[in-house]
């Protein structure tokens, strides 16, 4: 929920609470300001028949009039309570029943006591009060609206930066040169929140950068002294005399050298991508390069009698040679180290998509974790990263990659769009 | 014997084990390997002595080894130069090679790897025209890629006939199984498991030049690698 649906949400449900108990208290208020008149009219009225009856002796005359209605009726007892009390007023002219206000009252006129009841319509406060009620009300509905319709506007336009700010967040990408830009505003919150992130991207991009640069380094600094292995290694091979043990100890470090070196390797590829240091990418005939790379592992794929079955139609992609060199090397290799003896290769190529599959191992890989960073299955002795450096070759140049195992063969593919 | 047999030439390398380590690599069997290890003494030799190859580190104590190759270049020499440098950035090796450098080398390396070539340079500097490696009874036209073994033409597959030219830059070495591997099918593919196909390929070219009569040359050394010998 938006945080301005959620103010109005609010907002309106304690107006209309509000607007409830003060219509109450209003309506009261003004109901009994106008009964109290009412009855001060009564009063008058009864204090002149008072007045009348002291003078003369006498009931006075009763006339018709407006809204006012005075009735004598002889009494039984003495003791009549003067009260004042609702009542329903009969209308003559309008002929209905509307409703009344009545003072019981007493008078003695020669010894014989009457009871006086003065009774008076109520019938205008009544329009009174509801003419106002109504009024109040579409005064407040229409405050409401507009307020509601001008909060919308006024506070999406207030909200303008911070969501702009928002947007910078979410496209921000570390590895990328450029870090958030500042949005201006003059809200004091929105100018902090905006120099806090702004300078918090910076520190971040900054943080990677000499992470990445490390790790630049710390690679590059390692070949160095694995050339010096490497070529002692060499060295030694020379020397004349030595037991089988020996030599079998010294194959086994001159592997691992080179596992460490092609480790290393792939790490400075993976950083060079991800940092963009790479030479223009040129257009390549992709059909060509695969016919070409497939003939240069003729020997290898003669030596497990596998088979390549081709299905490959002209496709040019503009990409760095070197890169598409590293792809394919390690997704061919890949075919053929994890095959089995009389195996199968299947490549597809066309327009939009490149396609390899091989048999090997009978269970598919994990999905999710195949592409990961030295992810690898328990019989690869591969440096873990080649899938890997495939993949952010595709992404680096907006390919998609995938894995699926179906009906026996692993298949990697590349979608060009 | 092959024409190419002696060469003299100059390592640049501030890393003395390495430097060392290619001294000794390339000194046997009469070549000369002289050594200088700072930009000053490299700008000495160069405008001192010719070489028919120099090995050209790039990050070198007071100075790069790109300035040494403009030098060269600046003055006409005609010296080979291999370039050794830890980078392998694309743009440090187009511009060394932009420059006239004739081929670059990433560390870490195998030393057959910068053998051969080392020698692969200095046969395409080589101004008599010859064209041809001998090796005893073995003859490699380098123009039309064909082998003969005593005048007897031998039919090799595109990967034995690359064999056959590295074994020969490096003879009398053994030669790892790694660096074979990987001069013939590059160093990217993951194949340190797996060196069968390597054997095969050898015991082919083998059987193919001793049919055709020549002695047999190739050894495994102590399952470290192969060696090239005559003797």
């Amino acid at each position: 929920m938006k945080l301005i649906d959620r103010y109005n949400r609010i907002s309106l449900l304690v107006t209309i609470a509000i607007i409830i108990v003060t219509g109450f208290v209003y309506y009261l208020t003004i109901s009994y300001i106008l009964t109290n008149r009412v009855d001060r009219d009564l009063v008058v009225e009864e204090n002149e028949i008072f007045a009348y009856v002291k003078l003369n002796d006498k009931l006075p005359q009763v006339f018709k009039s407006d809204g006012l209605k005075i009735r004598f009726t002889a009494s039984a007892t003495d003791s009549i309570t003067r009260t004042f009390g609702n009542t329903l007023f009969y209308n003559e002219e309008e002929n209905e029943q509307e409703a009344g206000r009545m003072l019981t009252s007493s008078v003695k006129v020669e010894g014989k006591t009457y009871r006086i009841e003065i009774t008076e319509s109520k019938v205008e406060t009544e329009y009174l009060i509801r003419f106002i009620f109504f009024i109040t009300l579409g005064i407040i509905l229409v405050l409401l609206t507009l307020l509601l319709i001008i909060n919308r506007i006024l506070v999406r336009r207030l909200w303008k930066p911070f969501y702009r700010i928002l947007e910078g967040i979410k496209l921000f990408n570390v590895a990328d040169k450029n870090g958030i830009h500042p949005v201006a505003s003059n809200i004091d919150e929105f100018r902090d929140l905006n120099m806090e992130v702004t300078a918090m991207s910076g520190r971040v991009m900054n943080d990677y950068q000499s992470l990445k640069g490390f790790v630049e380094n710390a690679a590059h600094e390692l070949m160095t002294p694995l050339a010096v292995i490497n070529s002692k290694l060499d060295t030694l091979m020379q020397v004349g005399e030595m037991t089988d043990k020996q030599g079998a100890i010294i194959s086994e470090v001159y592997d691992t050298v080179g596992r460490l070196k092609k480790l290393n390797r792939s790490m400075l590829l993976l950083s060079r991508i991800e940092n963009k240091l790479l030479a223009e990418p040129e257009i390549i005939d992709l059909l060509g390069f695969i016919e070409h790379k497939i003939s240069e592992f003729h020997e290898l794929l003669a030596e497990r009698d596998i088979v390549v079955n081709q299905d490959l139609q002209p496709c040019q992609v503009t990409i760095n040679r070197d890169l598409l060199t590293v792809m394919l090397n390690n997704l061919l290799g890949n075919a053929i180290l994890h095959n089995i003896k009389n195996g199968n290769i299947g490549i597809r190529l066309n327009k939009n998509e490149l396609l390899i599959a091989n048999t090997g191992s009978g269970t598919a890989l994990n999905e999710q974790k195949v592409l990961q960073r030295f992810y690898k299955s328990s019989e690869s002795e591969g440096s873990g990263l080649g899938l890997t450096l495939v993949k952010e070759i595709c992404d680096n140049y907006g390919y998609v990659f995938n894995y699926n195992f179906k009906d026996g063969l692993h298949a990697f593919e590349i979608k060009f769009q | 014997m092959s024409f190419e047999t002696i060469v003299k030439v100059l390592v640049i390398e501030d890393e003395p084990g390495l430097r060392d380590s290619i001294r000794d690599y390339f000194t046997e069997g009469g070549n000369i390997c002289e050594t200088a290890n700072d930009f000053e003494s490299a700008i000495q030799k160069i405008n001192l002595y010719r070489y028919d190859c120099i090995l050209l580190d790039i990050t070198l104590p007071n100075g790069s080894g790109l300035d040494i190759l403009e030098s060269l270049k600046a003055n006409h020499h005609p010296d080979g130069v291999l370039i050794i440098s830890a980078k392998n950035s694309l743009d440090d090796r187009l511009h060394g090679l932009d420059l006239g450098a004739d081929d670059y080398l990433t560390k870490p390396f195998h030393l057959s790897e910068l053998k051969a070539r080392v020698m692969a340079i200095v046969r395409r500097k080589s101004f008599n025209g010859n064209r041809e490696i001998i090796f005893n009874e073995i003859t490699v036209d380098l123009l039309a890629k064909q082998v003969e073994v005593s005048h007897t033409p031998v039919k090799l597959t595109k990967k034995e006939y690359a064999l056959l030219l590295y074994f020969i830059a490096n003879k009398g070495k053994v030669i790892s199984k790694n660096a074979i591997a990987e001069h013939l099918w590059g160093d990217e593919i993951d194949i340190s498991d797996n060196f069968d196909f390597i054997y095969s390929h050898i015991k082919n070219l083998r059987k193919k030049l001793m049919d055709a009569g020549s002695g047999d040359y190739i050894q495994s050394t102590y399952g470290m690698g192969y060696k090239f010998s005559d003797h």
